[in-house]
């Protein structure tokens, strides 16, 4: 079975915007991310167990607010207290994740096909999430996380990296396509590739 | 716009947050005889203050969790915020 990406009918790759007469490489970005596993991990108010031990591929759940703890592969952001989601594009995690957290003491939730999810790189990518969330971008630093809205929809915003700037947002599937329409129209004034 | 201090993700915008009412009222305890006057005080009965004030509010487009404000109904000036299973003195 094939599956259909959440920007499938509105991700047009070209150049747009203000464009001209810039260097391509120092370009906006923006970008769909596609085929990666999503997992929220919820555990119980009611389980005491110790999270010093559990690890998947090598990171623990930290419950410290607003970090990310990453490898190359795989991104566990924190999403509340004993609140994570879990981002990676090994899929075969998901079920050492079952096997690993049990399910009296955690909720582990599949929802890799309910997001949409856009990448931003460039030097402009925090002025483009400034112009619709109302967070201070200012003391966000590489690899930190917050949940927040853009343009009144909910989204998840991880910071992957500094040199230059680069944002993965997530948003709800169903809101996929008006956040990518509210992300490129506020880009339009810096010009950008869509890639 | 307010800004309210969440006590589990730090300084954000009015707008990820939802207003949930006085924090103050207390649900009569469990098995104990309940008059009318008693419910009507739990469900309905507000009152409506000036000045400080202890409200609930929950963080929903943040970590979703319910937090208590301790807020100026005048003025709208935040002097306090608290987790939910916070005691208060």
């Amino acid at each position: 079975m094939s599956s259909l990406s959440a920007l499938v009918n509105v991700h047009e790759k070209g150049q747009f915007g203000d464009f001209e007469g810039k260097d391509d490489k120092n370009l906006l970005s923006i970008t769909e991310s596609t085929n990666l596993l999503i997992v929220q991990i919820v555990q119980y108010k009611s389980s005491s167990l110790s999270l010093d031990n559990m690890q998947i591929d090598g990171l623990n759940l930290r419950d410290n607010p607003s970090l990310v703890s990453s490898n190359d592969s795989t991104r566990i952001l924190w999403n509340g207290p004993r609140n994570w989601l879990l981002v990676s594009n090994k899929h075969d995690l998901l079920k050492e994740i079952e096997q690993k957290f049990n399910e009296n003491e955690f909720a582990v939730t599949d929802i890799s096909h309910s997001k949409a999810i856009i990448e931003i790189e460039g030097k402009e990518a925090k002025e483009i999430l400034k112009k619709g969330c109302p967070f201070n971008f200012g003391e966000l630093e590489k690899n930190q996380c917050l949940n927040s809205t853009y343009n009144g929809m909910s989204v998840t915003i991880d910071m992957l990296n500094d040199d230059p700037d680069k944002f993965r947002i997530f948003g709800l599937r169903s809101f996929g396509e008006s956040l990518y329409h509210s992300i490129t129209d506020a880009s339009l004034e810096f010009g950008y590739i869509a890639k | 716009m307010l800004h309210i201090k969440c006590p589990h993700c730090g300084m954000r915008s009015q707008n990820e947050f939802s207003y949930g009412g006085d924090a103050t009222v207390k649900r009569p305890e469990l098995n104990k005889e309940v008059i009318d006057q008693e419910w009507d005080n739990f469900v309905y009965n507000r009152v409506s203050p000036r000045g400080k004030h202890l409200e609930l509010w929950q963080h929903l487009s943040g970590c979703r969790q319910w937090i208590k404000v301790e807020r100026d109904t005048a003025t709208h000036e935040i002097f306090n915020t608290y987790k939910a299973n916070e005691e208060i003195a």
